[in-house]
Formats: structure tokens, sequence, C-alpha cells
């Protein structure tokens, strides 16, 4: 049989669009690999001896869920609780817990296994379960209980002999720690099936060793180091960038002693030249930051001054007739840490300072990235002021107080904020419908997996 | 000491001397030999290093050049030339091209002076490079010595810069080597030689910045003190280094200040050479000085002994038969053992004998007849003095008769009592010669010297208390317990008796009487002491001859009988005298007669009669 020309044509444009259409619409099965630099010992999202990091946080959320979500405005949206209350005084709130949830060992979801898991993660919070209820009561009003809710450190597991199970979209199939945790799609999900099978996640890889095997086609996903965004964008990869989810600062290891040692403080942090930092060490990414908190999320951050200002920070020494010389730490795992601790001591030996680089632990000072907790602007400010052992900012949803509270947090001067920066990933061509929160936080559940080009 | 001995000493000393002479000799050739040795290994190590530095400088400077002709900075000269300033790109530029041209520094440095990039001090992007004030003038110049200041102090280094000039800005590319513990380990050093390097820091000797191949330098501050003073000289210097007390960790030390282009030292080079062999070699001589000194000593020992007993044993019998001629046998002859001088020697000493002899046996005859005729002159003298007065007495008696007979009965009767009386003496004088030349032989037995001293004093003491003239006290001094003695008890008690009438007859106007006996060891001793007017030495040489007295009357055989006495019991009989302090006679007997005792030795004139 002789097709005419245009019978020709339009089999060709069926066959193609019909085709097309494949490519563009999910496709279930297939198994994505991930790798990071993280090397997690236990998937206990409530463990805070393991490092608390976006991937981290993303790799939890594959297991378990949380009662509430935070969704990318910031909003808090329901997830396995359906609806909540709060009593006058913020004090006393009561969670409705969705029907039919199913740990992935089969056993159901009950306001027992909810209080049971919250009081793992909270000691301090009183968790009562009722019938279809969880509620919990706080000593003092927390009008932001929600959001802590929604952190993944607070996702639901059940413990039993070593274990921790979850009601998230993946279970675990495999789990070698600090090497590699393989995820299978749970098929009765109650949020529905992911479109993947599995998710095989290898652990400890550096970032180069993550780009490699992407450019191998090894992995799917791959951490890119901050310093490495704008070279592998220009190779022509595929990179997903959050907001700004971490602050790399100066934490000092212990309180203000002395007047003159405050003045050291100031004239170390005027010294430095943020700007030459970010764009020659950091490649242009990131933002320099005199704030705790990201702009995004107190919008505020512009107002603390980052500019160097070595004229001022050498009279501020200069009042200080007996300076010491201090030790600065850095993370020898940090692939741009050590030449940012060096050029910021540097940046200080022109303002008078002696700052000696180390990388022993007991150093007076030391390079920290901390992690943004959440994207609501007091549970992540609080956590901060928690990890540094400073008084806990205010309870308030006024940005003014909250203003306050960052700025009591700095005049304590135990931290120099420096940068805040994004976390960023390189993607291999075939993931589709990457979604991604601005926090970082990943949607696997709705990705899928398409030809390789 | 004896000749044998002395000819054996000096045999040794001879030997030990000159091995030692020799062992000298050997050690300090060895010594000069060694540090010549020393000096050329270090001369040539020093060569080494500079030849190694040069080497190295010339590795430097064509890595550096590889560098700046390399695509990369080629693009980067570019991209700077078209006047980005944006050195972003760059940061990390520094590091892999050192690495892949095996350079320990590396930095970028754009026209202006500004790092651009580092290898090794990455996060000094941007700032000037202060250490090099004047970049142009290098780019032409070999590799030199730079102090790099690190993050984690400074490094000592080998740098060349080079230029890269693609457009009117050029990049310059200053690139260098480590002088580091693996600059060290490349050169080629000989057995017990090291090389330290010190980097000076400009400010106090620091032990953590001298290093060797191995490291920190261990005992780094014992070396302070020529850093101090090669960094302040400028110039090489030597000393040897005590590590410890064993002189084989001695170390010689050749220290070289290491200059950069401003002549200032940035470095000092030591070069330690150990001591060790030396001292080993040294030892070793020692050990075989030691034991060839110690055979040849007791080889010397062996040879020499012999070599004595043959020039000794001759003279050995000489000396014995000079001896045996001095005791009296003037009959000895010695061998002759050879024809040389010990021959001669002997052959002389032959000769003297027989001429002693022949004098002797002259002496003896003319002795004899002295003593014959002195016999006959005392027989004279002795028999005259009483003929005389018998002489006179006869003759008055005829005159008598003649002349006075009415008195001759008289006279007679006189003239009968002095005929008897000179009679008897002359009958006494014949006695005493007859009873001298009748001395009998002792009757041994066992006597108490003691009994014997107390009779003869017990005999005395009646005498010596009816004395006219002064009186004479006795004074007895007996040792207790004495052992006695083989002797025969009359002869000893006349002989004793005769000394005490001596001492009476020396103290006329009175003293005292001192008998005295002791034991010592195998002697008994007896003496017989007065305080009279004491002898001369003279008299004391002839005191024993027979027929001697310095007496007005005695026959001077008294003395003769006891030392004939005395001698026959094998003892020996001495005097001790000074005028004016008395005499004292000293017998000592022997308690045994089979022993004989050798004549007593005074601090005054002493005489032992000869036998």
């Amino acid at each position: 049989m002789r097709l005419s020309g245009w019978q020709s044509l339009a089999v060709s444009s069926l066959l193609l669009s019909a085709f097309a259409t494949a490519e563009l619409r999910p496709q279930y099965g297939r198994t994505l690999h991930v790798a990071t630099r993280i090397a997690l010992s236990s998937l206990d999202p409530a463990d805070d001896s393991q490092p608390d990091t976006v991937a981290r946080r993303n790799l939890t959320r594959l297991m378990f869920d949380t009662l509430v979500t935070m969704d990318s405005q910031g909003r808090v949206q329901p997830s396995l609780a359906t609806s909540w209350q709060v009593a006058p005084g913020n004090q006393r709130w009561q969670f409705h817990l969705q029907r039919g949830v199913r740990f992935q060992d089969g056993s159901p979801l009950t306001p027992e296994a909810v209080a049971a898991s919250l009081r793992v993660a909270n000691p301090e919070w009183n968790v009562s379960a009722g019938a279809e209820s969880v509620t919990i009561e706080r000593q003092a009003h927390d009008p932001d209980l929600t959001a802590e809710l929604s952190r993944a450190r607070n996702g639901i597991a059940k413990r039993s002999g070593g274990n921790v199970t979850g009601t998230g979209p993946f279970g675990v199939a495999d789990w070698q720690p600090a090497k590699k945790l393989t995820l299978s799609a749970q098929e009765g999900y109650w949020g529905g099936r992911a479109f993947l099978d599995a998710i095989e996640i290898e652990m400890g890889k550096s970032t180069r060793d993550q780009l490699i095997e992407l450019e191998l086609g090894k992995t799917d996903i791959a951490e890119v180091a901050t310093e490495q965004v704008q070279r592998v964008s220009a190779a022509g990869r595929r990179v997903v960038t959050s907001a700004s989810v971490e602050v790399m600062a100066l934490v000092f290891a212990r309180d203000l002693q002395s007047p003159d040692e405050g003045k050291l403080r100031e004239a170390l942090a005027l010294s430095i030249d943020r700007e030459s930092i970010r764009s020659v060490v950091l490649q242009g990414v990131g933002e320099p930051s005199g704030a705790i908190l990201p702009n995004w999320v107190s919008g505020y951050a512009f107002v603390y001054p980052v500019a160097q200002n070595l004229e001022r920070a050498r009279q501020e020494r200069n009042e200080v007739p007996h300076a010491p010389s201090w030790t600065l730490g850095y993370d020898t795992g940090d692939p741009v840490a050590r030449v940012i601790a060096e050029r910021i001591a540097l940046n200080a030996r022109d303002a008078g300072i002696a700052l000696q680089t180390t990388t022993a632990a007991n150093a007076d000072l030391r390079l920290t990235r901390l992690v943004l907790a959440s994207a609501d602007a007091y549970v992540a400010l609080r956590t901060v002021a928690r990890s540094l052992e400073l008084p806990e900012p205010r309870l308030s949803n006024s940005v003014e107080d909250l203003y306050q509270d960052e700025t009591a947090i700095l005049q304590t001067q135990r931290l120099v904020p420096l940068f805040q920066l994004p976390t960023s990933y390189a993607l291999s061509p075939n993931v589709q419908d990457w979604n991604q929160d601005r926090d970082g936080t990943w949607h696997l559940e709705d990705v899928w997996l398409g030809n390789k080009p | 000491m004896s000749f044998r001995r002395k000819l054996l000493l000096v045999f040794a000393l001879t030997v030990f001397l000159s091995v030692a002479a020799v062992a000298w000799i050997v050690s300090f050739v060895t010594r000069r030999a060694f540090e010549r040795s020393n000096e050329e290994q270090t001369a040539a190590l020093v060569s080494q290093f500079q030849r190694e530095f040069q080497r190295h400088a010339d590795e430097v400077v064509h890595r550096v050049e590889a560098i700046t002709h390399s695509e990369t900075t080629t693009h980067m000269a570019l991209a700077l030339n078209r006047g980005s300033r944006e050195s972003s790109g760059y940061l990390n530029e520094a590091g892999p091209i050192a690495e892949s041209h095996q350079l320990d520094f590396l930095e970028f440095v754009d026209s202006p002076g500004l790092i651009v990039s580092s290898a090794q001090s990455p996060a000094r992007f941007g700032y000037p490079e202060n250490s090099l004030p004047n970049l142009p003038s290098l780019t032409s110049k070999s590799a030199f010595l730079k102090r790099e200041e690190l993050s984690d102090g400074s490094a000592l280094g080998l740098f060349a810069v080079r230029a890269a000039r693609v457009g009117e800005q050029p990049l310059y590319v200053v690139g260098g080597q480590r002088l580091d513990r693996n600059f060290l380990a490349g050169l080629e050093l000989p057995a017990g030689m090291r090389a330290m390097l010190y980097q000076s820091a400009g400010t106090a000797f620091s032990p953590q910045l001298l290093i060797d191949d191995s490291g920190t330098v261990k005992q780094a501050d014992k070396l302070s003190g020529l850093i101090v003073q090669v960094e302040r000289e400028g110039h090489e210097t030597t000393t040897l280094m005590h590590w410890s007390d064993n002189p084989a960790d001695d170390e010689t030390i050749h220290a070289i200040p290491l200059n950069g282009p401003d002549d200032k030292a940035l470095g000092i080079l030591l070069i330690g050479s150990s001591r060790r062999p030396y001292v080993e070699l040294k030892r070793r001589i020692q050990s075989a000085a030691l034991l060839v000194g110690g055979a040849g000593i007791l080889l010397a020992i062996l040879l020499s002994s012999w070599a004595a007993a043959r020039v000794t044993r001759p003279i050995e019998q000489l000396a014995e038969a000079a001896r045996s001629v001095a005791a009296g046998n003037l009959h000895t002859e010695v061998e002759i053992p050879s024809k040389d001088e010990v021959g001669d020697l002997a052959d002389a000493f032959n000769r003297m004998t027989r001429e002693l002899l022949e004098q002797k046996e002259r002496l003896i005859q003319t002795e004899r007849v002295a003593a014959w005729r002195e016999l006959a002159r005392r027989l004279a003298h002795e028999l005259k003095n009483p003929l005389f007065p018998l002489q006179l007495t006869v003759e008055n008696l005829i005159r008598a008769r003649e002349h006075s007979p009415e008195m001759f009965e008289e006279i007679f009767r006189e003239s009968s009592v002095t005929l008897l009386a000179e009679i008897n003496n002359l009958k006494q004088i014949i006695a005493r010669f007859s009873e001298f030349s009748k001395m009998p032989q002792p009757q041994l037995q066992r006597v108490q010297m003691n009994d014997v001293v107390q009779g003869v004093a017990r005999l005395f003491q009646a005498q010596l208390e009816s004395r006219n003239g002064g009186a004479i006290v006795y004074q007895l001094e007996l040792e207790e317990g004495l052992e006695p003695v083989d002797a025969d008890p009359e002869l000893l008690h006349r002989a004793l008796s005769n000394l005490v009438l001596n001492a009476v007859d020396a103290m006329p106007q009175g003293g005292t009487l001192t008998l005295r006996t002791k034991a010592d060891l195998d002697l008994v001793r007896i003496e017989v002491g007065d305080t009279g007017a004491g002898l001369t030495p003279e008299e004391c040489e002839r005191l024993f001859t027979p027929y001697y007295t310095s007496k007005q009357h005695g026959t001077g055989l008294g003395l003769a009988i006891v030392q004939s006495v005395i001698s026959d019991h094998g003892g020996t009989i001495g005097v001790r005298s000074q005028p004016g302090r008395g005499t004292r006679f000293v017998i000592e007997l022997p308690r045994n007669l089979d022993r004989l005792r050798t004549p007593i030795q005074n601090d005054s004139a002493v005489v032992t009669p000869r036998r």
C-alpha cells in the first residue's frame, strides 16, 4: 500500500505527537540516583547528633511525614493533621489526624504513635493522644508551634528495636549507614504513589565526585558547591538553586569577656572584605550579609552593614592596647572554608588584628555554616539562639520585635554573619517535574524520570 | 735496684716510648688526613650544593617559562589586557598549574602588581605582591632565593619571575620551589655527611626553623651560636660540634649563608660531617698501639731479660767473687767469659786477686816478723824493768859486803825482799804471756746472762765500795725474762771482769758503772759503760790490738783476751766512746751459735774488730 504525501505527513505527525506526549506525560517506574556529601549514621529524624543540613531534611521528608508542612509562601498546610485548633494563649494545640494512614511496616498511624514520636523529638513538650487527635501543651504561649511541627526533625516516626519507620512516600529498602540508602515507593501512600519506583542515595560523596558521576550518568542529582555553581552552569548543566538557606558566619567560642574584646570583634567584623570573597571565592554566588536571617525570610536583612571599613576597623583595634592573637578554625571538609578563613585572616591583619587559621577544634572562633532551620523567621532565629546558647527571641508576630531580637543576638558579638548562601543541585536531563521550595525542600514524589537524551 | 732490673726498665721504656711515639705520629697523621679529607668532602659538597642549587634554579626558570608560555597564561593575560579586572575566574588556576609543573609556589601577578591567583596563598587574590617590589627587573634574571610568607608561617624558596607579554599589560608569573627537607634529601651526600637548612626569620633563633632531610633537627639549640654568628657576619664558618659526651658523635659543621637578591641572608646551609669514622679509626689505632705496645713490652722484657742475663751474669760472677775476696778468700778466681770488656774486667780481677794474695803473704811475713819484734820488744821491756832493780839490788849487796859489812845484813834483808818482789813480778809477766798463749776453747752450756752479769757485779761490789778516791756507783739494768744463751760462763765471767776492771780504771775520780743486758732479736746484748774520760777514735781503733794499752801499767792483753773470748762465742764486741763522755763496750752474743750476726752500727765511732 502506498500512501500519498499528505497521508504520509499525517501519519508522521501523529507518531511524533504521540511520542512527544509520551515524553511529557509523567511515567511511573525507574530508580532515581542521588549523591550527597552527608553521611548519615541514623535515619531517625529526631536524632540531633546527625548534621542538620538541607540534604538531610530532604531525605528525611521522603520517609517521614510531618503533621503540617510549610508552603513556598511560608504558610502552614495540612499534612498528617487535617486540621487543628489552638486555645487562647497559644499554649494548647489540638491536631486532628488523617484517617487510613499507615506506617511503612503496615501498622496504622494512631494518635498514640504520633504523640510518642513527638515526645521523643521534643521531650519538653506535653503531648497527649486523643481518640483521633493529638494535643500539645506548651508551658508558654507558642504561636509558631505549627512552624516548628513542619520541620523535618518533627517527622512522625515509629521507633521499635532500633528501627524507625514513617508514613512518607518512600520506605527504606536497604540501609548501609553512612554509605548507601535505598528507598522504595510506598504503594499505599496516603498522598498517592510516587512516580519513581525507588531512590538510591549514595552518601559521603564529595561534590567533585558527585559531578563526575553526574557526567558519567551514574547519578541524577548532584550537589553543587557554592563556588562551583557558575562553572557548572557555564558548562551547560541544569542547575537548580534555592533561596539563601544557610548563613556563613564567624562564631566565637565564648561570650564577650571585656569591652576591649568587643572592640576587637567589632574591628574584625569591619575588616572583612565580604564582596571580594563573594565575587572571587564564592564565584558571585550568595549574598554578603550582616544578618542572621536571609532577607527573604526577615525582609530587613539589608539594613545590617556589610561593607569593609578598614579605617574604622583600625581605629577600633588601636583603642585596644594589648590585643590577643586569635585562632580561626574552619571545616576541613568544606572546600572553600580554608580560602575564606585565610582571606579573613589577611583582612584582619590589615586592621592590625593577629588572626591565625587553624584546623584545631579549640579555636577562638570558627567559620561556620548555620543552616536556616525553618522558613519561619522566629523558628529560624530561635534555633540559632539555642545553638549559641543565647537568650531566645521573644514570641511575637511583629517584624519590629524580630528585628530587635536579631539585633540583640548580633550585639552579643558571639557571631559575625558573612554570607547568605543558597543550596544548589545539578540535575541530569532526564529528571522531570523537578519541584523545589525556596528553602530547598524537594518534592521528589512529583519527580519522574524520562528517557536520557 | 739491680743492674739487671735497670737494664730491663730501660729496654721496656725504650720499646714503650717507641710504640707510643709511633702511635702518636700515626694518630696525628690520620687526623690531619681525615681533616683534609673532611675539608675536601665539605668543599665537594658545597660545590655539589651549588650545582644542585643552580640546577634547581634552572629548573625553576624553565618551569616558570613553560607556564608563562602556556595557553592558560596567555588567555589570562589576554583577559586582563581586555580590561577585565575580575580575577574571580582565576582563583583556583594557580594551584593546579603549580601542581602540574611541580612547583611549590606560583602566583600570577597583574601589571599593577596585584595577585590574580596564588597557589600557595589562594586567599591573597587582589593583594599586592609586596615581597617583589620591582617585578619587571626580575623577568630576565635567573632564579633567586626568597622568603615566602604563608598562612602558617614562612618558607624559603627558589623563585623565578617571567612575564607573559600578550598585550600592553604584562602578566607576571612568579614561580618557585621550596627549599625544604625534600630539597635536602635530593642532595647526594657521602656517608657520614648531612645537610641542614636554617630559614632565617629575621628574628631570634628558632629551633623549628632548622631542618634536615628527616625533619626538625634534634638538639638544634646547640647550633644557635653558629647560626647567629653566620647571620651576623655573613660569611662561611666552620665549627666542631659536640653533640654528646661520646667523641664519636662529634660533627664538623660548615655553615654557608644563603643570600637573597639584596644580599641579605635568608637562610643558612649547614653541612655536617660526622667525626665518627675518624674517632673509630683513632680508637682502632690506639687499640692496635696498645696491643703492639703491650706485646712489644712483653717481648722487650723477655729479650731484655735474656740480654741482661748475658750481660750481667759475668758481672754478677765478678760481684760474687769480689764479695768472696772481701770475705778473705783471696784464692777466688772468675771465669773469663769472652774477650770483650767484661772479659778484660774478669782478667783484671783475677790478676788483682793474685796480687792481693801475694801481698797478703808478704804482709803476713812482715807482720809475723813485726809481731816477733814487738813480742821481743815487749818481753825486753817487761823483763828489763824488773831486771834493772835486780841488778841494782845485787850491785848494792856487793857494795855493801865490800864497803859496809856491818850493814850488809840489814841491806841483805831489804834487798832480799826487793829481789823476791821483782822475781815475783817477772813470774807474773811470764804467767800472763803464758796465759795469753793458752786461751782455752769455750765449754758451751745454756747460760743465763743475767746471772753471769750479776756474778761479776757481786765480785766487784765490795771492792768498789771500799775503793779510795771517788765513789763508783753501780747501775744494773737487766732485762727480765732474758732467754739463755749458748756460752762458757767462766770465760764470759773473765771477759766481763776485764771490762769492769778497765771501767774502774777509767774512773779514778769516781762515776757510774753501768751493766746492762737486753734481748735483740736473736741476740743478747751486754753493755758495760763508764762515765770516765772516754777515748779518741784513734784509741778506739787500736783498743783491741794485742799489747796495746793506754794505761801506764798494763800488758795490753786484757781487751785482746776479751775480744778473743767473745769471738770464740760467735759474738762481737764494739766500743762507743767520745772524749769526755765516757766509754761503752757493747757485746752481742747469738742466742744460738748457729746464727752469726753482723756487727752493730754506731752513730759515733764504731769499731768492729777483725777476727
